[in-house]
């Protein structure tokens, strides 16, 4: 349907859609849609190998946020059940796992365009949410270990846990000890 | 609706709220109206929250300054647009909340320099107020610094510098940068080390690093303060009013001012509000603008503006700012909090007044990486390490001290912004020599960079700008050089005061809020004492007139 196709997916796909949130006042998620959801999120571990359990210590995260999304305006139901359209049209044309590789690393959305197509509107709506908090949950932990290094213990915006934790907050530096302790790894 | 209050405050910022907290809780029943020409805007909300992560939008963004609003005049341009946020909470809704205090020559820079402005009071005046600031504030700091003099401990303890900190620690150590002669014991050598930023911390923070927006109320925010004011059952007589910009001050005789006069943006309609005492919190842009709008037959070019002093010897400060790129980060170190860990005094000393004293702090966001963009991006996990672990830029900066000038004025320009309150035009110029020295003082930040192993990739004097903006209704001995008394009374008036950083004749080179907090606490001892006085004497006449 279109010649000029420089993205994945098929009709439904490259459907156009206007740019701004799909209009979803008063609509909410199944249990069905929230599983269909929730398999977008636990393969963005997989595919980035930067989580345990396959991400079920973020799940409850995780649905604290769908539920801030679709419990308050902007609803972003609309946004979700599309997502779902789309995802079963890429599993329909390349199967569950490939979806993914080309849905995450190339699917020819661009990032910092407005959102015109179904595609575009998974992409930027959902994926590109779920995996910024996803980083945020815990997700940056796993960059940072690769020269036996120690591993990163905050970002910017990560959601630490309860008063009562006496795990440092951060990788410190100690002036006694100095600054080197993983120069030599 | 009631239209008579012992206070009448206008804005809704940490100065109102520390005021209206500090008269209530000395007397449950006194009445307090707040005037604030902002909206609420709802803090602590989760869905909020979570939008500012996945999209990096905050709440308040659109009641920021625009570009549009303000014109600037001069020899270099004042950064205006997108700076404060005028809604209930003030700017607090979006600070940093460093809380650093000023050191004692910054209350003597005329008598140091020979420029610039004296303080009437000096630091000792404010040091107990300083204490009741950081304790309100919950201020974390390290009580092992001696940059400042102090009789109290902070409340809290400090953030650990990050990993990632280090490096400079070490640069500054071999620049002698850590170590200098210090003010606060001339002559014995006593050492300014670097140190760790005190921020405030207020409620328990659970260590997120956003901090530009806390979902908990970690971070201090003059909104949390004002909701636990409105929602105490004891003070009943406590109000505020959002969406309520204040147009005019009005004065029945030179010295008494009677009321002030407000739009209700929702519906247009004007109201006028009388107070025995009226206190202008509107901030240092619009306090003089106010005043200079209160024009009355006493008062012909506007309030306490008698002699030309109002809106003049604008400061601010400019950030110096260089960074530096390193081939690798084999560590994979980044700024672990998204506020500054490191900072130091070493320049803000006397010795370096003169010349325009600088506040030196790692950048609070570097090095970094913005690990979930990359894979936004499509790029894979070996690529992600690959830049996690390679180039790496550390961003040094420091605020530049300015002083003010008579010439350097921040006044009304006509029309007004989408809340009723007035545009603006800032007229700022530097001397050659301030230039000079500013560029100096970026060699040294230069030095550091290099002396780190560094490659300086660029190194620049940004334009001064409103965050930080002092000076614009001074206080000073006498109204020929000023236009406050020693308590931010406006001079010649009985009871019409000034609670800003409009009121600081100086602006030293650190952050103004922590001196802010201190001014108000001050200021509320102040009105204790003189309306225990007044009460007093109405005690008598109303004995007498029976
Ligand atoms: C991005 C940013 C970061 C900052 N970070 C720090 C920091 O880390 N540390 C620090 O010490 N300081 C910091 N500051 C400065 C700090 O925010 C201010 O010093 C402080 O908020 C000033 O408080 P205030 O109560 O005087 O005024 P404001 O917070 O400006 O509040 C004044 C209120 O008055 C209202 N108003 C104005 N005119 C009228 C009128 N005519 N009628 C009715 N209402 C009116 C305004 O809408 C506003 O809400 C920062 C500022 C910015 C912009
Ligand atoms: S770091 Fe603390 S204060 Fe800042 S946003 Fe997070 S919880 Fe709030």
């Amino acid at each position: 349907m279109n010649e000029e196709l420089t993205s994945i997916g098929g009709p439904v796909c490259n459907e156009k859609l206007p740019a701004s949130l799909i209009f979803a006042e008063g609509q909410h998620l199944t249990h069905q849609n929230k599983e269909a959801l929730w398999d977008i999120f636990e393969a963005i571990g997989k595919n980035w190998s930067n989580t345990i359990y396959d991400s079920n210590n973020q799940r409850s995260s995780w649905y604290e946020m769908l539920k801030a999304k679709t419990e308050n305006a902007p609803n972003y139901a609309g946004e979700y059940v599309n997502a779902i359209y789309v995802l079963n049209e890429l599993y329909s044309m390349y199967g569950k796992d490939e979806a993914f590789k080309k849905l995450f690393f190339e699917s020819g959305v661009d990032n910092s365009a407005p959102p015109t197509t179904r595609l575009a509107h998974c992409k930027i709506y959902v994926v590109n949410e779920f995996i910024r908090m996803q980083i945020t949950a815990g997700g940056f932990k796993s960059w940072g270990t690769k020269y036996g290094g120690e591993q990163a213990r905050n970002y910017h915006g990560f959601l630490g846990g309860t008063r009562y934790n006496r795990i440092p907050r951060v990788r410190e530096y100690d002036p006694e000890t100095t600054n080197s302790k993983n120069d030599d790894a | 609706m009631k239209n008579q209050y012992d206070y009448v405050i206008v804005g809704a910022g940490v100065a109102a709220a520390t005021i209206a907290k500090g008269l209530l809780e000395h007397k449950h029943d006194t009445s307090i109206l707040i005037l604030e020409a902002g909206p609420e805007i709802i803090a602590k909300d989760r869905r909020f929250w979570w939008d500012y992560i996945t999209r990096g939008e905050r709440p308040y963004t659109f009641t920021y300054d625009q570009k549009f609003e303000a014109d600037s005049t001069g020899n270099i341009e004042y950064q205006t647009d997108g700076v404060r946020v005028k809604a209930y909470g003030g700017s607090t809704m979006h600070w940093g909340a460093w809380c650093l205090r000023f050191r004692p020559e910054d209350f003597n820079l005329h008598t140091n320099t020979g420029e610039g402005a004296d303080w009437p009071i000096n630091y000792e005046d404010l040091e107990s107020y300083y204490n009741d600031a950081e304790a309100f504030l919950s201020v974390c700091g390290d009580d092992n610094a001696n940059w400042i003099p102090r009789s109290k401990p902070y409340p809290v303890p400090p953030f650990e510098w990050t990993a990632a900190d280090g490096a400079m620690i070490e640069a500054w150590e071999q620049l002698d940068v850590v170590y200098q002669d210090g003010d606060i014991d001339p002559g014995t050598k006593t050492k300014i080390k670097s140190g760790k930023m005190p921020i405030a911390r207020y409620r328990k923070c659970m260590t997120t690093g956003t901090c530009k927006y806390c979902p908990i109320g970690g971070r201090f925010n003059a909104q949390y303060v004002l909701d636990d004011l409105k929602n105490d059952t004891r003070f009943i007589n406590f109000e505020v009013r959002v969406n309520a910009p204040v147009h005019k001050v009005n004065a029945s005789s030179k010295s008494k001012i009677e009321s002030v006069t407000y739009t209700d943006n929702l519906n247009g309609k004007k109201h006028t509000v009388y107070g025995d005492t009226i206190i202008l919190a509107s901030g240092a842009y619009n306090v003089p603008k106010l005043l200079r709008a209160s024009k009355n037959e006493f008062w012909q070019d506007g309030i306490g503006n008698d002699y030309d002093l109002v809106g003049r010897f604008v400061v601010s400060h400019s950030m110096l700012n260089v960074v530096g790129k390193a081939k690798s980060n084999p560590n994979g170190w980044f700024q672990e909090y998204d506020f500054p860990t490191l900072m130091s005094h070493s320049y803000n000393t006397k010795e370096h007044q003169k010349k325009g004293k600088i506040f030196m702090f790692k950048n609070r966001t570097t090095p970094n990486v913005d690990i979930a963009q990359l894979m936004i991006e499509g790029k894979t996990r070996e690529e992600i390490d690959e830049i996690v672990y390679g180039e790496m830029t550390i961003n040094l900066q420091a605020f530049l001290e300015e002083k003010g000038k008579f010439s350097n004025r921040l006044e009304a320009k006509p029309g007004v912004d989408r809340f009723g309150l007035p545009l603006t035009t800032v007229h700022f110029s530097r001397t050659d020599e301030e230039m000079k020295n500013a560029n100096d003082r970026l060699r040294l930040l230069e030095q550091v960079i290099e002396k780190m192993g560094l490659e300086v990739t660029s190194s620049r004097i940004d334009k001064p700008g409103g965050h930080h903006t002092t000076g614009t209704a001074r206080m000073g001995t006498s109204p020929e050089n000023s236009v406050t008394d020693k308590f931010m009374k406006v001079h010649d008036t009985d009871n019409l005061y000034v609670c800003s950083n409009a009121a600081f004749p100086t602006g030293s080179a650190v952050n103004p809020t922590l001196t802010l907090t201190a001014m108000a606490f001050r200021l509320v001892e102040h009105l204790k004492k003189t309306n225990q006085i007044k009460s007093k004497i109405e005690d008598v006449n109303t004995v007498d007139t029976i």
